[in-house]
């Protein structure tokens, strides 16, 4: 359980120790990079609340919505067309949907088990 | 099951380490970024800043430029009138130069002619003595053929003529300014040489006349002949 909290922390060490300097278009493939990142990673909480989480959708999923959101960003840069605001809109979107799935699940979970106390 | 559970364990620790790395990179450029705006922002001020001050200062200069050349101009202006007052200075120096030679105040030096009067071989058998006696107007003209020939300062047995000197015939002396000279009366004259020389030379001038009055008349040119200014206060 407590191995992704330490490749978490681990990650933000390394993330604030490199000091890799990237142009500056550069920097929006990686927003857009990360915003799929939480989508991904929100997406896969609700689905393990919901018991439908599948570990191979959820790890090839964090991948390739990465890669996909930054290729499409840098699309949309050479052919002139703002293409990140779509992978922006829809990971926004499908971010707090999933976001909300998850809070009604918790709610409705943490309801019943106070049910459950009161009853016995 | 339990092994399928540490194994996805590791991989999600892997996707939140990079997910982690990612956060932490993309906030670490965006703090980098926003100093660096500002950065540049601030040197941007700088910049202007010390552009508006060089601009300024090439005004300044511009301005001091015409100024200078302005100055320049005056000053030429004033060089010019002053060397011409100084070539009017000059001439007067010279001429007053020329004036005090004439006056006899100043020691002259230069070039000039000697001639020596003598009295004539006295024939007994001939015309009166005093046919063969330089007189005091033997010397008057020899005087004047050499001043009017240019000469600048002129002497009788070493003693200076100036403008108001005097020549009387004294007996068998002559009396030059209160003192008296007995021939051979030597004449020196500073001045061109060849001009005095021709001048005293004219045919039927002053030597052809001198020497028909039976004066033995000798001339020679110098190089050199030294004059002393006239000593005392007498004008």
């Amino acid at each position: 359980m407590w191995l992704p909290i330490l490749g978490l922390a681990v990650g933000i060490f390394l993330g604030l120790l490199t000091d890799i300097r990237i142009p500056a278009e550069y920097a929006d493939y990686l927003s857009i990079a990360i915003l799929a990142a939480l989508d991904t990673l929100f997406g896969g909480i609700r689905a393990y609340l919901q018991n439908v989480y599948d570990e191979k959708i959820f790890i090839s999923g964090f991948f390739f919505n990465i890669a996909l959101a930054a290729s499409l960003a840098f699309l949309g840069v050479h052919i002139g067309v703002d293409l990140y605001l779509a992978a922006v809109f829809a990971f926004g979107v499908r971010l707090f949907q999933n976001i909300a799935v998850i809070r009604r699940i918790l709610l409705t979970k943490w309801s019943t088990n106070r049910e459950k106390k009161e009853k016995s | 099951m339990k092994k399928k559970k540490k194994g996805s364990h590791v991989i999600l620790s892997l996707v939140f380490l990079i997910l982690g790395f990612m956060l932490a990179f993309s906030y670490h450029l965006t703090q980098n970024e926003n100093n660096s705006t500002n950065i540049t922002t601030s040197q941007w001020e700088r910049d202007m800043g010390l552009r508006n001050q060089l601009v300024q200062l090439e005004e300044k200069n511009r301005d001091l430029q015409s100024e200078l050349f302005a100055k320049q101009q005056k000053l030429v202006e004033i060089e010019k009138k002053l060397a011409e007052e100084e070539q009017a200075y000059f001439n007067l120096a010279e001429e007053a130069e020329k004036y005090r030679i004439f006056l006899g105040k100043v020691k002259v030096k230069g070039p000039g002619v000697v001639i020596t009067l003598e009295d004539g071989q006295y024939d007994p058998y001939g015309d009166h003595i005093n046919n063969y006696l330089v007189h005091e107007h033997h010397i008057f003209m020899v005087i004047n053929e050499l001043n009017v020939a240019g000469a600048a300062a002129v002497t009788v047995n070493g003693q200076r003529l100036s403008h108001n000197s005097y020549i009387v015939c004294n007996g068998p002396v002559i009396e030059i300014d209160g003192n008296q000279h007995p021939a051979p009366f030597e004449i020196a004259a500073i001045g061109d040489p060849e001009v005095l020389t021709a001048a005293l030379n004219l045919p039927g001038g002053v030597r052809d006349i001198l020497v028909n009055e039976n004066i033995e008349f000798k001339m020679e040119k110098r190089n050199e002949i030294f004059v002393n200014p006239i000593l005392g206060l007498e004008d």
